[in-house]
C-alpha cells in the first residue's frame, strides 16, 4: 500500500481497500488501516463517519400490495387509451438506431428524404446516436449537426431555426438585407450575423461558444447580450443562472467543432457524458477517481474509435467497449 | 443505463404499452412510499401518482436524454407531487414548501432491527433520524431505502454532487454521536 497523505472524506469512500477494512473482507487491508489509524489519530473522526456512511442504514421496505399495483395499472392504461399523445408538431419523425455505421450516402439519403416528407411546411433534420449531418441550409447557411441532435425550421423561415442537441454553424452573412439568422433553444436564442459559433443545447442548459464574429444571445425574459469571439455563455433556464467565461487557460470549457472537440481542464466525467449523449453509449467507471482527472486537449471526433483512443491516451485510462456500454478503468502495470 | 434497461425505456418512447406497465409496476411501491413521506396521505399520493404516470406516457415525445430511469422517475415525480401539494393548499396561507420537506419521517416499522453502524435499538435509532434536518432525512432516505446514487440524489434534490456527500457525512456524523451518546447513557443507568 502507498502513502496516504491527505486524506478527505471522498478519498476513503472510494478506496477499495478502506471498503474491506469497514467490511473486514480481507486480512490485508484490515491490517494495513488498523495500523494507519493508530499512525493518524487526528483522522479519526472522518474514519469513523466514512465507515458509518459505507455501512449505511438498513431499512425494511414496505411493499404496496400487486393486486392494488395492478389495479392502477389499469386505471392508467384505460386512462391512456381515451388520451391523444403529444407530438412535439405534425412531423414525421424517423427514429434511428445507434447508427456509427451509417455510411455518407446513407446520410445524405436521410436527410434528403426527411425533407421530402415534410408535413405543413416544417423542416426537420434529426441525427441518431453517433451520427454526424452536414446540412446546407437554404441561405447557404452551413450546420454541423452532431448525434443525438435535431434541427428544424418552417420553410418560409428559413433563417429562424430551432435546436436540440448540439451543432456547430457556419452562417453566411447577407450583407444586402442585413438578414439576421436565429438559432433557438429551450433556454434562449441566439442572434446571428455572419460568423462561426458552437451551440450545445442538452438537459436543463444552453451552452453557447463564439468562434468568430459576433451574435446576440436573448434570453427568455428578454435580456440581451452580445457575445465576442472567445467568449462561452453557459444559460440554465430552470435554474435561472446564466454564467458568461472567456476561452483562457484558467477556465473550463469544451466545444465541440467539425472533427474536433476541443476542452480545457473538463473532468473525464463530463467528457465521458459528452460521448454519453453524442453516442447513445452508458459509460461506467471501474473506479470512481478516474472521473475526476482533469484533463485538456483537442481529440479528433470523426470516429467514435479514434475518440475513445486519443481520450485513453491523454488520460491513461483504458477504455473497453462492449455493445452499448463504454467500461473506464484503470490499466494494470 | 444498462442493455436491458435501455431496450426498456426505448420501447416505452416508441409507445410500447407492455413496457410502460413493467416500468410502472417495477418502480410503484419506490415512488408511492417515498411520496408518502411528504404527503402523509395516501389517497393523494396514490392520485398524484396515477396522474404522473398518465402524464409520462402521453408527453413521453418531450422526454430528453435519461441517465437513469429510477432517477428520472425520481426527479419527475417529486416535482409534480410538490407542485400539487401547492395546488392544493391553495387558499391557506402556508408555508407549503417547507412544511411539505419537514414532512419527512421514519417509522420504527421501516429500520431493521439488527444495524451494522452500531448495537442500538430500531426505536431509538428512529429518533436519531427524525432529530435530523428535513435534507438529511431525506438524502438519508434516498440513498440508503432507494438505493439510488449519489448522482441521481443530487439531480434529486437538486443540490450539487458535493452537497450530497456534505449532508449525508453531517448526518452520520450526528448519528454516531446520539448513538454514542444513547450507548454510554445506558451503561450508566446501570449504576
Amino acid at each position: 500500500m502507498n502513502q496516504k497523505p491527505n486524506i478527505h472524506l471522498e478519498d476513503l469512500l472510494n478506496d477499495d481497500s478502506f471498503k474491506n477494512w469497514v467490511h473486514e473482507s480481507n486480512q490485508n487491508d484490515v491490517a494495513f488501516w488498523k495500523d494507519w489509524i493508530k499512525k493518524h489519530p487526528e483522522h479519526i473522526d472522518e474514519v469513523y463517519t466514512a465507515k458509518a456512511m459505507i455501512l449505511g442504514i438498513s431499512f425494511k421496505k414496505n411493499s404496496v400490495d400487486t393486486t392494488e399495483i395492478n389495479e392502477s395499472l389499469q386505471s392508467v392504461l384505460d386512462s391512456i387509451s381515451t388520451k391523444p399523445t403529444m407530438k412535439k408538431s405534425a412531423k414525421l419523425m424517423l427514429y434511428t438506431r445507434y447508427a456509427l455505421s451509417i455510411a455518407a450516402v446513407g446520410l445524405i439519403i436521410f436527410f434528403s428524404l426527411l425533407n421530402f416528407f415534410a408535413v405543413s411546411g416544417e423542416i426537420n433534420y434529426k441525427t441518431g446516436f453517433g451520427e454526424v449531418a452536414n446540412i446546407k441550409l437554404q441561405d447557404g447557411t452551413l450546420v454541423t449537426l452532431n448525434g443525438n441532435s435535431e434541427l428544424s425550421y418552417h420553410k418560409d423561415e428559413p433563417r429562424n431555426v430551432t435546436l436540440n442537441g448540439e451543432a456547430y454553424f457556419k452562417v453566411k452573412s447577407i450583407p444586402s438585407t442585413k438578414a439576421k439568422f436565429w438559432v433557438n433553444t429551450n433556454d434562449l436564442t441566439v442572434e446571428v450575423y455572419g460568423t462561426e459559433f458552437n451551440v450545445n443545447s442538452r438537459l436543463e442548459k444552453t451552452d453557447v461558444i463564439l468562434d468568430e464574429g459576433s451574435i446576440n444571445l436573448v434570453f427568455n425574459d428578454g435580456k440581451q447580450k452580445i457575445m465576442k469571439p472567445g467568449e462561452i455563455v453557459s444559460v440554465s433556464s430552470n435554474k435561472e443562472t446564466i454564467s458568461c467565461k472567456k476561452i483562457e487557460k484558467n477556465n473550463t470549457y469544451a466545444i465541440w467543432k467539425p472533427k474536433t472537440y476541443v476542452f480545457n481542464k473538463k473532468t473525464l466525467e463530463s467528457v465521458m457524458k459528452h460521448i454519453e449523449n453524442t453516442y447513445g453509449l452508458s459509460v461506467e467507471f471501474d473506479n470512481d477517481s478516474l472521473k475526476y482527472s482533469e484533463i485538456s486537449g483537442g481529440i479528433p471526433n470523426e470516429n467514435l474509435e479514434i475518440c475513445l483512443k486519443a481520450i485513453e491516451k491523454i488520460t491513461d485510462v483504458k477504455i473497453e467497449k462492449s455493445k452499448e456500454k463504454l467500461l473506464i478503468y484503470k490499466p494494470t502495470n | 443505463m444498462d442493455n436491458s434497461e435501455n431496450t426498456l425505456w426505448y420501447s416505452f418512447l416508441s409507445g410500447d404499452k407492455n413496457a410502460f406497465s413493467v416500468i410502472f409496476k417495477m418502480n410503484y411501491s419506490e415512488l408511492y412510499n417515498y411520496g408518502l413521506k411528504f404527503s402523509k396521505c395516501s389517497s393523494l399520493t396514490k392520485d398524484c401518482l396515477q396522474d404522473f404516470f398518465i402524464y409520462l406516457y402521453t408527453h413521453r415525445d418531450s422526454i430528453k436524454e435519461v441517465k437513469s430511469i429510477k432517477g428520472y422517475l425520481f426527479v419527475s415525480f417529486r416535482r409534480t407531487l410538490l407542485k400539487k401539494l401547492k395546488n392544493e393548499r391553495r387558499f391557506v396561507g402556508v408555508d407549503v414548501e417547507s412544511a411539505f420537506f419537514s414532512n419527512f419521517e421514519f417509522s420504527p416499522e421501516e429500520i431493521a432491527i439488527r444495524q451494522e453502524i452500531s448495537a442500538i435499538k430500531s426505536d431509538t435509532l428512529t429518533n436519531i433520524l427524525n432529530n435530523l434536518s428535513p435534507r438529511e432525512r431525506e438524502a438519508i432516505y434516498l440513498k440508503y431505502y432507494s438505493e439510488l446514487k449519489v448522482s441521481e440524489i443530487s439531480s434529486i434534490m437538486n443540490i450539487s454532487y458535493q452537497s450530497v456527500l456534505n449532508t449525508i457525512q453531517k448526518a452520520f456524523k450526528k448519528i454516531r454521536n446520539a448513538s454514542e451518546n444513547e450507548i454510554i447513557s445506558n451503561i450508566l443507568k446501570k449504576y
